[in-house]
């Protein structure tokens, strides 16, 4: 029998790897994809994949799509759920091939950019569907004049705060002025109560108070776009200005406030001990199933003198809905937005998953819906903080306030961020 | 001329013994490794079509211009530190202790591995809570020590520690955390290396006079080289990889006071910057292989004591 030296194995393995290497497509593909473009038009048939990662939603979508079924004869939807992380890591690639999300959202921010740049959002300009919707919560689905997305549902990205402490505490309206909330704070500590309930351990929720604090103090409405282009600097005088607001602030917090995680804050709240929790709307429900009987509303740090300030609070609108470019189903595809931008429909999600909706008309049967419902029309800013595409930028200068809660003196804190940002620019 | 085969030379069947573990070497570990460095050269996002080659600029970028790399780095040797040295020296007190095959040593081993069979994940929310400042049981215990001063009417303030808000102290609480989890696992470790020790050669010490101390620096310790070689390669890989445990405990980004390399360079890849992170995954897997060769080679010496 032939014998084979182990030097010409090796050598043949070595070229058989190094054949399979320059075989290997290089980063990226040179695929072009069909994407922004309007959407096709044809009779609506056959399986929908609404791919998302909401998986606490999923029987509300399925009770729709029983009921868009019935009403869209030949055509049925087919959820297709993953965990929100793997969502933000993994979609773009499987929606790109087509095979799943036909309907899909996207994260506000970066996800959503990300996926317009791609070319996986068909253009929804000029459907009918987007007029169901209030303009002003849906600018985070548009991009170059075009609406990609729709923002489905809308969170209050700012203080819950318990009403009935505040009215014990002698409060009856909500501050204008920065003095105002002070004061307000200082009568919620002579109630014997933690003003504010503050997660400065989990920089994720810590980071919402961000919102609140810079959406007047801000010289302009996207400042931490152009915090994260270099345009403005976090060393500027608003910004310290800001964080020796923060710094101001450091009283009213829950002892060891910046080693508190978020379940802590909520627990405090829920027990009545806090007079607000510093995160968001989204955490309401949380609270409830904490046992909080008590009404609550939100309430925002206004930063500013009265007559100075141009936004009573802030929102954001997430889980932005769109149509992928790759899809095979598209009219089928159009026709289940549309059924879920049906004020109706809309409603029974809103409901159900006790969210707020960006659909217009919709009836609330919530209490604490119906309760912050009066915000969906004022005056509120679309979260600064999601400006930050670069998350080690958001996180350096949201970190900056966490430190100056810590003890930090606001120049270097900035500073401290500031040679982050100025690094990854 | 033709030659003739050496009748002692092996068949070239011989070589399927090795070519299916050669083939799964190069499918799942050369060739990725490979297509990291390819990507490491470029500037591709992750997702466009469209890179461009860089040459070495990733590299020298992540080795000299990234203070946040440099930070993760720092962290990671703290965290590192420290569970080194606490987790092996528990876990081999543990093993000393339980290393006899009794009902009660063999109970208390199970208890001890018992946090090893935990999820990452929910090792890191126990202790979430055990740090809460608020709410959580370390301070809750800190504060009962100083119950019994109080009844005895001593003004004695409870204290609060800040976990995981102190940035100067975080991740020497996390790496606490770690050894709680993986302590159990090296004791196991320990106990197998302890237990191949032959007892004849402690009794021989013993009859020279040896006391206790000297015959675990002289006999025990280079009995068990091969064991803590083990502990330490492991837990050295553990610690440089301990991402699930920061991610339960800080999110994803973490804070820069909790920020490890495997989660810098996981940031770094959902910021979309697909080819700096591929730079950073290999410095990263050099530097592990740096350390465990240096490891490797201190712990050879003295395994070589015993000869």
């Amino acid at each position: 029998m032939p014998t084979l030296p182990r030097r010409s194995f090796l050598l043949a393995a070595a070229a058989l790897g190094a054949g399979a290497l320059t075989a290997c497509a290089g980063p990226g593909s040179t695929a072009q994809r069909p994407g922004n473009q309007p959407v096709a038009t044809g009779t609506p048939e056959g399986t929908v994949s609404f791919a998302h990662w909401r998986a606490e939603d999923r029987e509300t979508f399925d009770k729709l799509a029983q009921a868009f079924a019935a009403a869209t004869p030949g055509v049925t939807v087919a959820q297709d759920i993953t965990p929100s992380n793997d969502y933000q890591s993994q979609a773009l690639n499987r929606l790109r091939g087509g095979q799943v999300g036909d309907v899909f959202p996207t994260f506000r921010g970066a996800q959503f950019e990300q996926f317009v740049a791609a070319g996986v959002y068909l253009d929804l300009s000029e459907q009918d569907l987007v007029k169901n919707y209030e303009t002003s919560l849906i600018e985070a689905g548009s991009q170059g004049g075009k609406q990609w997305g729709v923002p489905y549902q809308v969170v209050f990205n700012m203080p819950v705060s318990n009403l009935d402490a505040l009215e014990r505490a002698g409060i009856s309206e909500n501050p204008r002025d920065w003095d105002g909330f002070l004061q307000l704070l200082d009568r919620l500590r002579g109630a014997g109560l933690t003003p504010m309930a503050w997660p400065g351990g989990d920089i994720g929720n810590a980071g919402q108070l961000f919102n609140s604090m810079v959406m007047n103090n801000a010289p302009s409405d996207d400042a931490c776009a152009q915090i994260e282009e270099g345009t403005v600097k976090v060393t500027d005088p608003w910004f310290i200005q800001t964080l020796n607001q923060y710094a101001q602030l450091r009283p009213y917090f829950q002892p060891n406030s910046t080693g508190t995680g978020s379940e802590a804050v909520q627990q405090l709240f829920a027990s009545g001990q806090a007079g607000m929790l510093v995160t968001g709307s989204y955490h309401i429900a949380a609270v409830r199933a904490l046992g909080a009987q008590f009404p609550v509303d939100v309430l925002s740090p206004i930063t500013t003198a009265a007559d100075a300030a141009k936004y009573e609070g802030v929102h954001n609108a997430t889980f932005i809905l769109g149509l992928n470019a790759a899809s095979s189903v598209q009219p089928a595809a159009l026709a289940w937005l549309q059924f879920l931008s049906d004020p109706a429909n809309a409603g029974t999600y809103a409901n159900d998953t006790v969210q707020h909706v960006t659909v217009k008309g919709v009836r609330y049967e919530n209490a604490d819906l119906n309760q912050l419902a009066p915000w969906l029309t004022r005056r509120t800013m679309l979260a600064p903080r999601f400006q930050f595409l670069d998350l080690d930028i958001r996180n350096a200068v949201e970190g900056s306030t966490i430190e100056v809660v810590g003890g930090a003196q606001p120049e270097q804190a900035a500073e401290k961020a500031q040679r982050i940002i100025d690094e990854r620019i | 001329m033709r030659r003739r085969r050496d009748p002692a030379a092996p068949r070239w069947t011989i070589h399927l013994f090795w070519m299916p573990a050669m083939a799964l070497f190069i499918a799942f570990f050369a060739l990725p490794t490979f297509q990291a460095l390819q990507y490491a050269l470029t500037d591709w996002d992750g997702y466009s079509a469209d890179f461009n080659n860089v040459g070495l600029d990733n590299f020298v970028r992540v080795l000299t211009a990234d203070s946040l790399f440099r930070n993760a780095l720092i962290n990671n040797v703290k965290f590192l530190l420290v569970v080194l040295l606490v987790q092996t020296v528990m876990s081999l007190i543990l093993a000393i202790a339980l290393m006899r095959n009794t009902r009660t040593s063999i109970l208390l081993r199970a208890l001890y591995f018992f946090p090893t069979i935990l999820s990452s994940v929910s090792v890191a929310f126990i202790w979430k809570f055990v740090y809460d400042p608020s709410f959580g049981l370390a301070n809750g215990v800190l504060s009962a020590l100083t119950a019994l001063p109080r009844m005895l009417g001593f003004d004695v303030a409870a204290p609060t520690l800040n976990y995981l808000g102190n940035d100067a102290t975080a991740i020497y609480w996390v790496a606490l955390a770690q050894c709680w989890a993986h302590i159990g696992q090296m004791m196991v470790v320990f106990v197998a290396g302890l237990q191949q020790v032959p007892r004849e050669l402690y009794e021989a010490a013993a009859i020279d006079g040896a006391g206790a101390f000297s015959r675990f620096l002289h006999i025990t310790l280079p009995q068990i080289a091969p064991a803590l070689t083990i502990v330490v390669a492991y837990t050295t890989i553990q610690s440089f990889k301990a991402f699930d445990l920061i991610l339960g405990m800080s999110g994803i980004p973490p804070k820069q006071s909790l920020d490890i390399l495997s989660t810098r360079i996981y940031t770094t890849f959902t910021n979309n910057e697909y080819g700096y992170a591929a730079a950073e995954s290999l410095v990263f897997m050099a530097l592990i292989a740096a350390v465990t060769f240096v490891q490797r080679k201190g712990l050879s010496r003295l395994g070589r004591e015993d000869r």
